[in-house]
């Protein structure tokens, strides 16, 4: 699935992702491939992409908002 | 005829001039590219944002009762000038302030008014004029970001939730080109619900808390974004306008430089012609 991070300064990471843990605001949850659209609050923490070769890559973020829609992932964070 | 040493000294304090002029326009042109830059790497949030707060608000039936966009009788006024901190831009301030007196004097009498400056020059103007100023904001054009951004807005919306103002209004230099800016007038606040065009295919989303939730996070993203925008759009005008002033400043002394070495030569032409005749009259009189 496609993953998009974007904050008002730039775009943070983009790419292809096999899932992403993130720091919701009841609890952290992570989206895999083909989820369900969503939309979700996030509270400060961390949000971990783990791509096609395992290798994880993570971002910290203040608060955000994710959005999963047709298989792609945008997450705006500050 | 002016003595030829002056012309000279003139000449060239005007090339030093130029070299200043020149100097400054090219630092402008670098920070103008670095600003509209900044102005393009906000467009995918704030694309997302409006996507998201669409797709959010269409399918909840009541957004309206946001404390945001509460519309209440207006007798408090909160003016928003955003200027520079440094002057030598043309008309660049000096248009905000005069917008920001306009709107004053419409709304004159009927309300109270309250101004939060952002930049030093309205700072200065409207603290020298003894208007009611509720704070102001110079630092943020040392380095913009938006976290320093976010913290003025979060200020704003404070005070307008807690009802110490009806209304909250932006004027700033809009950023069209590098030699246009457009003075804006935007109502900031309350929120105006311009969204609900149901032209959205209606996706069917989990909302993790709830609709509600996810809407009070995202107005106040989104009036954020907002002044983040028009403090964006204003830096980049400065630099804008900075390089048009510094451009016709740089044409204006280089004419007067073409002038003043006119003149010069023709001085010299004059000294010379003067002394070839006071040498040959000299030799005439010798012979004679």
């Amino acid at each position: 699935m496609d993953i998009e991070i974007i904050s008002p300064e730039e775009i943070i990471f983009k790419g292809n992702a096999k899932s992403v843990k993130l720091p919701g605001e009841s609890g952290g949850f992570e989206i895999l491939n083909n989820h369900a659209a969503i939309v979700s609050n996030l509270k400060k923490g961390v949000i971990i992409v783990k791509d096609e070769n395992n290798s994880e890559h993570k971002f910290e973020i203040n608060s955000g908002v994710v959005e999963m829609k047709t298989n792609t992932i945008s997450i705006l964070a500050n | 005829m002016p003595n030829l040493k002056e012309i000279k000294s003139r000449i060239t304090s005007v090339k030093s001039t130029i070299q200043i002029t020149s100097a400054m326009k090219m630092v402008s042109a670098a920070k103008l590219k670095k600003a509209q830059d900044a102005i393009i790497q906000l467009r995918p949030y704030s694309n997302k944002l409006t996507e998201i707060m669409s797709s959010v608000s269409s399918a909840s039936e009541d957004s309206s009762k946001n404390k945001y966009s509460e519309v209440r009788e207006v007798s408090k006024i909160l003016l928003v000038p955003i200027t520079s901190n440094r002057g030598l831009c043309g008309g660049f301030n000096a248009n905000i302030i005069k917008k920001t007196i306009e709107i004053e004097k419409e709304l004159n009498s009927r309300s109270e008014l309250t101004i939060l400056s952002i930049g030093k020059k309205s700072s200065e103007f409207f603290k020298k004029n003894k208007y009611n100023v509720h704070s102001t904001h110079d630092d943020v054009f040392q380095d913009v970001n938006y976290e320093d951004v976010s913290k003025i807005a979060e200020l704003i919306l404070n005070d307008f939730a807690n009802e110490k103002f009806d209304k909250v209004i932006l004027v700033y230099n809009q950023f069209k080109n590098a030699a246009t800016q457009i003075v804006m007038q935007e109502d900031f606040l309350p929120l105006n619900k311009t969204q609900s065009e149901n032209s959205q295919e209606a996706v069917d989303y989990i909302y993790e808390p709830g609709k509600d939730e996810i809407l009070n996070e995202l107005i106040p993203k989104s009036l954020k974004t907002q002044l983040f925008k028009a403090i964006l759009d204003s830096n980049a005008s400065e630099h804008g306008a900075r390089m048009t002033a510094m451009h016709k400043a740089t044409d204006n002394a280089t004419e007067l430089k073409n002038e003043l070495t006119l003149s010069y030569n023709k001085a010299r032409q004059a000294a010379i012609t003067g002394e070839i005749l006071e040498i040959v009259g000299g030799a005439e009189a010798l012979n004679g």
